[in-house]
């Protein structure tokens, strides 16, 4: 160390790495911790209020119903018969993946139910319905 | 140049070059900072019967609402409003405290007011619900 100090002449002018590295894998980690890959509906949907709402943090599945019935998945529109085929095409790649269904305030009961039944034909049994848990 | 590597070898630089590593990792991190979505969503989980249960749900042990397709509610025979919801189930728990919740909707009925009314039946104490739908 001493001898290092007393040699002025040798060219030791690039910037110390480390700390920035040791900073960057930090956030390498951090990011691939909180990365879950959800498949997001591509929708804006009304969510109804419910106060009762629980965070879903394992729901990465979210299949969007608007007001008119038409049913919105991966950013794709998509027809009720082929949810089915799409829902057990994406829980073949992640076995423990659970669906949330965002639907419209104003949107049929009725085509709740029939997405809710083709989820449970492909194979995933917790379903839950999107609710905003602020309130109203 | 030259003259560095004339030196160098008295200097005590045994040290990795980090810098391929470097540029691996952030190109890692700029993957993941692209593919990180950040959405939470928050849901109630309400069942879906299944043919079997059908039957058995549909006698006298559960509480059964009814949703209509212009929005009304009716429970126990009465048209009620949705913020008394929660007083009937509480009134209906208590003579059946283990009686779970059937809602049976008809196929038009908002979904605003369907998740309402399981808002409530939560709120009165109950978290088995059951929903169906009817033509």
């Amino acid at each position: 160390m001493k001898s290092r100090r007393h040699a002025p002449e040798s060219e030791e002018t690039g910037i110390d790495l480390s700390p920035m590295l040791d900073f960057t894998v930090n956030l390498l980690i951090f990011f691939i911790i909180t990365t879950s890959f959800i498949k997001e509906a591509g929708v804006t949907v009304f969510k109804p209020p419910a106060v009762t709402a629980v965070n879903k943090p394992s729901g990465n599945l979210l299949i969007a119903i608007r007001e008119n019935g038409d049913i919105w998945m991966d950013r794709r529109r998509i027809d009720l018969r082929d949810v089915r085929t799409q829902i057990e095409r994406l829980h073949i790649e992640r076995p423990d993946d659970t669906v949330v269904i965002i639907a419209d305030k104003a949107s049929n009961a009725g085509a709740v139910a029939k997405v809710m039944d083709e989820v449970r034909l492909a194979g995933i049994t917790d379903v839950s319905i999107a609710a905003n848990p602020n309130g109203s | 140049m030259r003259k560095r590597r004339h030196n160098e070898p008295t200097e005590s630089s045994t040290g990795i070059d980090l810098a391929p590593m470097l540029d691996f990792v952030t190109n890692l991190l700029i993957f993941f900072i692209i593919t990180a979505v950040f959405v939470k969503e928050s849901g109630l989980t309400v069942n879906r019967p299944t043919s079997f249960e059908q039957e058995s749900k549909d006698d006298a042990k559960s509480i059964q609402i009814q949703i209509l397709d212009n929005g009304e509610i009716w429970v126990d025979n009465r048209a009620v409003d949705a913020r008394a919801v929660r007083a009937n189930v509480e009134r209906l728990s208590a003579v059946n405290p283990d009686a779970g919740v059937l809602i049976l909707a008809q196929d038009k009925a908002p979904t605003g007011t369907l998740v309402e009314v399981v808002d409530q039946v939560h709120l009165g104490g109950i978290y088995n619900i059951t929903f169906s739908t009817t033509q």
